[in-house]
């Protein structure tokens, strides 16, 4: 195998790139969103592709997303692979409908004849943005079957991820986390170099992105990297953290996880998403199911705990997690 | 072209049709919902030849006339609606959700969410610059959700190959159009979005096949998108069982009488001098092919427990 060439991209980079080798490799692959085309994406997401792709393959919609999202549906269905954008994941109450009602289940409803290869891309989490324009949402997605769940946690992970969603024959819903688009590639403890050319991540396998005896963190998006900064601060501590980087909600690779903490012994999943009723509890679930009532010693969950996220930056301090709040987390499993 | 005597044995066919689906509601062999569209049929049969198969329809939960106009073997969608393993869907969609990829044939039981997704079709034919049109069908209630609004912006801007066809049987389950709209039609609307709108009488499939098959031309032609505004009468209930209390019974019957599209292209027929012996074979024949029909539907076997989990993903899980 021949080395590929690496270098330094950020994350909006690295989707970017993953998008435009994409439609070069494959014609059918479309984009509609809201100022995707002629800004390139209010992250930058998109940026030339419209150049390099022309306005009906990177279409600039109005606000209309409960239209363009049925759009992206029809695209699909007549043999195209849409990609569509919803610029934040918070808007998801106005296009749900056709997310979960079409994109998600006509495959099923048609006993397999329909394919819905559609990606709905949408950026997630915290920026100091409060309550309408912070939240996760991956758990909703996850809980109404027929839809895979991707989540990168860095440029290399965007990139990969981006490259298996638009080759899948499922929908696929990757949200890109916020706060990462905003940081620079050099900001990145791990996967910052990034392969210039085409490459996948397989959809449905975790990545231990730092190894460790002591407790097993399992977590996902921008929370890997605040795990991360945690696991540097608790190594001078003697705690020995494993990070592991969940990749994907659906499917979820709990095998990975169990394997990891069966070892530790100490499992604490950190989830940027509502406490309850989501992944964290899931995939606690899923691990126990693997290894056993008695299998570990100590489980924990750290996640938004079912609030609104707030405005002033005290309060988001206090109910999102972070490098700090995580390893206080790890502290309190003993 | 197609003929009024030919409508009239497409619409007794369709009308069969229904019937079938009907026997089905007592003996529960439909266990759910089921919407008919008796009464509605000139609509469906005025859409008759001017369709090619890579136009596409999307419908509604209302949507089996559609189906067969559009070309959908009955054998298969008659087993999906009795949920069949033999069924289009294998049993999966059930007679809300038929999908037929083969004739670009598909619907949605969400009122309001057909149109968007014929809107995609649309932009395929425009993309690929082929002379292809898609048909959104709506009632007249699914007019009134945003996503028509989004749509005939974005298909109006874009100048997209869609027709948008609207039965306008006037109730929207209990809620009379004019209780709810302030425009007399839901054509007039046409005109802000940059399309074209007309208004016809749904009872007679001459008038529906005119406008429809002008709104089609246009789009091919690539001018743009049309509203297709079709008035008639829903004679069953909004759903099989339902009680239809809100309809008062003086213009159910009035209805049934004066807006039955099989009577009136019969009363047109013989004025034209059709003989009175050949519209009753036709519609026997039409009556023994879907008895003969679903004789052998409910034959079939139901769907085993043991795929109750296929189909969620088309890809395998690592």
């Amino acid at each position: 195998m021949t080395e590929l060439r690496v270098r330094e991209r950020n994350v909006s980079m690295a989707i970017s790139d993953a998008i435009a080798l994409e439609m070069e490799r494959d014609e059918r692959i479309v984009v509609l969103g809201e100022d995707v085309g002629r800004m390139g994406g209010v992250f930058g997401t998109t940026r030339r592709l419209q150049e390099l792709y022309g306005d009906k393959r990177v279409r600039d919609t109005p606000i209309s997303e409960l239209g363009f999202t049925g759009m992206g549906v029809g695209l699909a269905m007549a043999g195209y692979r849409p990609m569509v954008e919803l610029m934040f994941v918070d808007f998801i109450g106005v296009n749900l409908e056709q997310v979960y009602n079409a994109m998600a289940k006509n495959h099923f409803m048609s006993g397999g004849n329909v394919r819905m290869p559609m990606v709905l891309k949408t950026a997630g989490g915290c920026i100091g943005s409060a309550a309408q324009h912070s939240q996760t949402l991956w758990g909703l997605f996850a809980h109404l079957p027929g839809m895979r769940v991707v989540v990168p946690s860095s440029p290399y992970a965007a990139k990969g991820l981006m490259a298996s969603a638009l080759e899948s024959d499922d929908p696929v819903v990757y949200i890109e986390h916020k706060g990462l688009l905003l940081l620079r590639g050099a900001d990145f403890a791990h996967g910052s170099q990034v392969p210039d050319e085409r490459f996948t991540i397989e959809i449905g396998r975790a990545a231990v992105v730092r190894e460790g005896a002591d407790v097993t963190i399992a977590t996902l998006g921008a929370n890997v990297r605040d795990s991360l900064l945690a696991a540097d601060e608790l190594a001078n501590e003697g705690i020995d953290v494993e990070v592991i980087d969940l990749q994907s909600v659906v499917p979820l690779d709990a095998d990975t996880v169990a394997e990891s903490a069966a070892r530790t012994r100490r499992l604490l999943v950190v989830d940027e998403d509502y406490l309850s009723f989501g992944l964290s509890a899931e995939l606690i679930v899923r691990v126990l199911d693997r290894v056993g009532l008695s299998g570990l010693d100590r489980v924990e969950r750290h996640a938004l705990p079912d609030v609104p996220v707030p405005a002033a930056v005290t309060l988001e301090k206090a109910v999102v997690p972070n490098a700090g709040s995580i390893a206080d987390a790890v502290r309190r499993l003993g | 072209l197609t003929s009024l005597t030919d409508h009239f044995r497409l619409m007794a066919r369709m009308r069969a049709f229904e019937r079938c689906c009907l026997e089905g509601v007592p003996t529960r062999e439909i266990h759910g919902e089921v919407h008919l569209g008796i009464g509605q049929e000139a609509i469906a049969a005025g859409m008759a030849g001017l369709l090619r198969d890579d136009d596409a329809i999307v419908s509604t939960h209302r949507n089996h006339l559609h189906a067969i106009v559009k070309g959908v073997p009955l054998r298969p969608l008659l087993a999906e609606i009795f949920e069949r393993e033999s069924g289009l869907c294998r049993g999966r969609g059930g007679h809300m959700h038929i999908f037929d990829p083969a004739h670009n044939f598909s619907c949605t039981g969400i009122v309001g969410s057909s149109l968007a997704v014929a809107a995609g079709y649309a932009y395929a034919a425009w993309l690929e610059g082929t002379d292809a049109v898609a048909v959104g069908i709506s009632g007249e209630g699914g007019t009134n959700a945003g996503a028509f609004h989004e749509v005939m912006v974005m298909a109006g801007a874009w100048r997209l190959p869609l027709v948008v066809l609207v039965e306008n049987n006037r109730y929207a389950i209990s809620v009379p159009i004019d209780r709810v709209t302030a425009t007399e039609t839901i054509a007039e609307r046409a005109p802000v979005y940059g399309a074209q709108g007309v208004c016809v009488d749904g009872t007679d499939p001459e008038a529906v096949a005119e406008a429809f098959g002008q709104a089609v031309e246009r789009a091919r032609r690539g001018e743009g998108p049309s509203i297709v505004e079709a008035t008639c009468y829903r004679f069953q209930g909004h759903y099989e069982g339902d009680t239809d209390h809100y309809r008062p019974k003086a213009e159910k019957t009035s209805a049934y009488e004066a807006r039955d599209p099989l009577m009136i292209a019969r009363r047109t027929l013989s004025e034209r001098g059709a003989d009175a012996a050949e519209l009753d074979r036709i519609v026997d024949d039409a009556e023994a092919e879907m008895a003969a029909l679903l004789a052998e539907v409910r034959a079939d076997p139901l769907p085993t427990a043991d795929g109750a989990l296929e189909y969620v993903f088309a890809e395998a899980t690592p």
